[in-house]
């Protein structure tokens, strides 16, 4: 009884050291030189998903929804039209508003997408997200320099009432700050799916070896062991539906709160 | 060779689990604040997520460089 335990661990050890390595990029299919990757085909996917699921959803507009499928993508937009748009940008709302939309709904199916097991989540790989994070990026400048002109844009990163000698080294702060967010969103949607998946992977290897050794050597112990790395894997993936979710929001918000101070200077 | 590798990557995480420990303080006290900002203001809140959500973004920033200088340097 419980012997196998730390041949099971030792095994586990060893498979989980090349877990990084399932998720490097790898080309799929070459279509006249251009390389796709899985992630670039995952991403094909969930964009014609989307496509397809809102220009479906805007041909039957009712006034009461009656099928359930609609009345969720309904949901999805006014949510993000009220609470995303409305809370965070104020005045002048409107217009942002698709530009929000079409951010929010293409990560929500390609992180809830990627949560399929032996499907790829198309945010999992870096390029994915800087392209993301450099659109909104770009995006909040053009409509700041649009507002308030190059001159305007660049003074409103000084907040009102500070002290005239403390302007250049704040102005500087804030620049800098301003340019490291399309870092920190890019590698905040990155890092969250990557983790996320290591650790789905991980805890997936762990129940599929002590599972294996508890069935081929009938024992007991270690099949319990197995059950608990089960009940950890369910739990993970249960929390990882949570950041899928959260993390397409955060992206969202944070885009609009940078919309927002960007027109809106304080 | 060997040893001095394994050793740099040990240092990478446990550089890493440094750079976490502020961020983690920092969107711990962001949050309590929004609990007891929403819990005596409710009608407050939907104004507050914005703010928290900035505050969060920058706080975790410093986490998120962290991650970078893992795999860069």
């Amino acid at each position: 009884m419980g012997e196998y335990l730390g041949t099971a661990l030792s095994t586990f050890v060893a498979d989980a050291q090349g877990i990084y390595d399932t998720f490097l990029s790898t080309t799929v299919f070459s279509i006249g030189g251009w390389s796709i990757s899985q992630y670039t085909l995952w991403m094909m996917i969930s964009f014609v998903l989307v496509i397809a699921l809102v220009i479906g959803a805007s041909r039957h507009l009712q006034l009461v929804p009656s099928n359930k499928l609609l009345n969720t993508i309904e949901y999805g937009y006014t949510f993000v039209k009220h609470s995303i748009g409305e809370d965070v940008i104020g005045e002048g709302f409107k217009k942002h508003i698709p530009f929000l939309a079409t951010l929010f709904f293409f990560i929500l199916v390609a992180n809830i997408l990627g949560l399929i097991p032996g499907f790829k989540a198309a945010n999992g790989t870096i390029s994915a997200t800087w392209a993301l994070a450099l659109i909104s990026w770009i995006y909040f400048n053009f409509y700041g320099l649009k507002e308030l002109g190059i001159l305007g844009y660049a003074k409103s990163f000084v907040p009102h009432g500070v002290p005239g000698p403390m302007k250049p080294v704040i102005w500087f702060l804030e620049m800098l700050s301003m340019i490291i967010r399309v870092l920190t969103l890019a590698v905040r949607l990155y890092g969250n799916m990557l983790a996320g998946h290591m650790i789905l992977a991980i805890f997936s290897i762990a129940t599929t070896v002590f599972m294996q050794f508890a069935f081929f050597h009938f024992d007991f112990i270690t099949g319990i062991v197995g059950v608990v790395w089960f009940i950890l894997l369910f739990a993970m993936y249960v929390l990882e539906t949570l950041v899928a979710f959260l993390q397409a929001y955060v992206f969202t918000i944070l885009s609009s709160s940078y919309v927002g101070m960007a027109i809106h200077p304080h | 060779m060997a040893e001095i590798a394994t050793a740099l990557a040990a240092l990478k995480v446990i550089g890493y689990g440094c750079a976490a420990i502020g961020p983690g303080i920092g969107i711990g006290v962001a949050t309590y604040g929004l609990c007891v900002a929403a819990a005596r203001q409710p009608e407050m809140k939907g104004t507050l997520m914005g703010y928290f959500f900035i505050g969060a973004a920058m706080s975790e920033a410093l986490a998120l460089l962290g991650l970078v200088l893992f795999f860069i340097v």
